[in-house]
């Protein structure tokens, strides 16, 4: 079943053409979660968030600057490569301007149709004092302009099927992360990771039933030989590089739990129901973990990271640093030191749009001997005598 | 006869070509060791062999690395092994270290090369280090560690040969400068220059020929390259923090043009090296093949 996973993961493109064909309905692409998708669902359409592919590029630097970050550069790569030229539309939720651009080549030069394109704005500080006024608007706008792209206005009953199966999703993958605070996670980091990543990709109740299955059928007894090794956390934005996990967890340690966009963040606080769905879902994204650019000015998303670090047990936390992404390499310096006054040690990567591997190799062993302590006794009788060569 | 082409290959001088090195401890018989043990330290521009009796240095070599990671291993221990009498079936047990750890097809463990210095700068510089510079080939390394030579923490550089080894031997090249003698000519100077102002390799190879074409001598364009590396190294070092005694292992540490400088810049003392940096890894692994030899000897 988890291996359903990854085969989704390898052929959403594939996936989403087939649940057109077998549904008839829209396929709405998204770039950043603050795109509020219990609306998309009310509506019927299949939101799918737009990614790369971690490929060599050589088609986005004609359209946006080298240094925006490898995120945007291969997500836009992946749209001219005319890989999503099956959505009907595609949505933005005005986050990072780099991804602001990103969503302008791609309404200009990746086949979508210009009837179906909608922003979602989103204020800059959600924890400002007009943020919830601001936001319940704009997603009113939303609705309406998705109510008259699939013709037929979204009733309440609507906005709660939306909204139940967001949180279904939501609820059961919170289920599947509990099972990682064990001393033996049945699912490593990178398997959790294409968990979230294909809850993204795919129709979230078909998600959800084999989550189920999952839960039910598959995690029970999982792993139990496997080596948990040294517990680490990683931190970032949109980390979606499976294969940096997969290599790392090859090397002696298990990513127990995360805070990224692609991760933890996606999906770690439900929908509260309301009279007013509009604004249930609205305060749903100013209350959860905020990205960075939005994160002012108290700093909501430190408190997430230490107090997951602090649940699941941490000995270490990766930075993972999409290169140019300067919102959340801002956050980096504070970050690192509270984690420091708590004893849990740090390791910055930058990440490219492909991995480097022998470089990172160097550097999670590394971190990993360093974490060790001294199991081995290598330096039970270190020299003090010099080599007098 | 010759063509234009081999006249060309006869007049080519490889100014980045470091010296190899290596060397045998006297009055050590290592038929009488029970234990031996070997380090190799397969970096991306040299390798190294250690070899240990007992834990004492007894034989080492340092090599260029060429293409094949295991040959480069291979010719770094037979060279080391020259002319002692030891086999390489006499060695109880070999930790690999460097970018070619995972490639020592006689080696029975592998361990960064962050560990391995850091343990090999305790070693051979003494217990009271706790910040160590490796300045290899293609990366530099900072490492805070313990009285016992255990990495507490660590900084590398990110993707670029600017303030390495690699971007010492390309001056050298340009400028057609033995590497070895940049540090000493690179004093050379009345004055102090300012630093090219570029720290990317390539950028600066082209900053440098700039500054020959006005005119600039050629000592005075070594001791801009020098500043400007040791300014380099030195923002790295910053960010991982100064504890003394600080150290230098790696080919870097032999140039006086940057580490003067760069003890200048940070205003530290660093301790001065009486044994081929270059070493330092290997010595490292042999260490920790020695423990591990150990145990397995008890098992």
């Amino acid at each position: 079943m988890l291996a359903k996973l990854e085969e989704i993961y390898k052929n959403r493109h594939q996936y989403a053409k087939d649940w057109k064909a077998r549904t008839g309905g829209k396929v709405l692409g998204y770039f950043y979660p603050y795109v509020p998708e219990e609306i998309v669902y009310a509506a019927g359409v299949l939101p799918v968030r737009i990614m790369g592919s971690h490929e060599h590029d050589n088609l986005s630097a004609a359209y946006i600057y080298p240094m925006y970050c490898p995120f945007c550069r291969d997500t836009l790569a992946e749209g001219l490569r005319g890989r999503y030229s099956y959505l009907d539309g595609l949505a933005c939720a005005d986050t990072c301007m780099h991804m602001n651009q990103v969503f302008d080549w791609f309404v200009l030069n990746c086949g979508i149709p210009r009837r179906g394109t909608f922003i979602a704005n989103t204020p800059a500080n959600v924890a400002g004092t007009h943020a919830r006024t601001y936001l319940i608007k704009e997603h009113l706008e939303f609705k309406k302009a998705i109510e008259g792209w699939v013709g037929r206005v979204l009733s309440d009953k609507d906005l709660d099927r939306g909204i139940e199966i967001m949180n279904r999703n939501r609820q059961l993958m919170r289920q599947v992360y509990e099972t990682r605070k064990r001393e033996k996670p049945p699912i490593t980091g990178a398997e959790a990771q294409l968990m979230v990543l294909t809850s993204q990709f795919s129709d979230k109740e078909e998600h959800s039933a084999l989550l189920e299955d999952i839960l039910n059928k598959e995690l029970p007894g999982r792993n139990r030989d496997r080596k948990t090794g040294v517990r680490l956390m990683i931190v970032g934005s949109e980390d979606d590089d499976t294969a940096f996990l997969k290599m790392a967890e090859s090397l002696g340690v298990t990513f127990v739990i995360d805070d990224t966009c692609v991760g933890s963040r996606y999906f770690w606080h439900e929908v509260v129901p309301g009279k007013d769905r509009v604004a249930a879902i609205a305060n749903h994204y100013l209350d959860s973990t905020p990205f960075p650019t939005k994160d002012w000015s108290e700093r909501r998303r430190f408190a997430q990271v230490l107090k997951l670090a602090e649940e699941y047990n941490v000995q270490g936390v990766v930075l993972a640093q999409q290169k140019w992404c300067d919102p959340y390499e801002l956050d980096i310096p504070s970050l690192a030191a509270r984690l420091k006054e708590r004893n849990i040690p740090t390791l910055f990567l930058e990440f490219e749009p492909t991995l480097p591997r022998a470089p990172f190799t160097t550097r999670i062993e590394a971190f990993v001997e360093m974490l060790c302590g001294d199991e081995e006794g290598l330096f039970a009788e270190s020299s003090t005598v010099k080599s007098g060569s | 006869m010759t063509t234009g082409t081999e006249k060309r290959k006869e007049k080519k001088v490889e100014y980045w070509k470091w010296p190899e090195s290596r060397s045998t401890t006297p009055g050590i018989d290592w038929t009488k060791a029970s234990i031996i043990t070997c380090g190799i330290d397969v970096g991306s521009v040299s390798s190294q062999a250690v070899i240990m009796t007992d834990g004492k240095l007894f034989a080492y070599s340092s090599r260029r690395t060429g293409y094949n990671s295991p040959e480069s291993a291979r010719n770094a221990l037979n060279w080391a092994l020259e002319g002692t009498g030891m086999k390489p079936e006499d060695i109880h047990y070999t930790v690999g270290t460097g970018y070619g750890r995972v490639n020592v097809p006689f080696a029975q463990r592998a361990i960064t090369e962050i560990a391995c210095h850091a343990r090999g700068a305790n070693y051979l510089y003494g217990p009271s280090v706790r910040t160590i510079l490796d300045v290899g080939g293609q990366d530099c390394k900072v490492i805070r560690c313990d009285e016992r030579g255990k990495v507490e923490t660590f900084l590398m550089n990110d993707k670029c040969a600017a303030g390495t080894g690699r971007g010492m031997e390309i001056i050298a090249d340009l400028l057609s400068v033995p590497v070895q003698d940049i540090g000493r000519l690179s004093f050379e100077v009345d004055e102090e220059p300012p630093p090219v102002s570029s720290t990317c390799t390539i950028f600066a190879k082209a900053e440098a020929t700039g500054l020959l074409e006005s005119g600039w001598p050629l000592n005075r364009v070594l001791a801009a390259y020098c500043r400007a590396m040791a300014h380099r190294i030195g923002e790295l070092i910053l960010r991982a923090g100064v504890a003394k005694d600080f150290a230098m292992t790696g080919g870097m540490a032999k140039n006086e043009g940057v580490v003067k400088r760069l003890a200048k810049e940070l205003n530290i003392d660093i301790l001065p090296p009486s044994f081929d940096t270059q070493i330092a890894g290997a010595v490292g692994a042999a260490l920790f093949a020695k423990v591990l030899a150990e145990k397995e000897q008890k098992k």
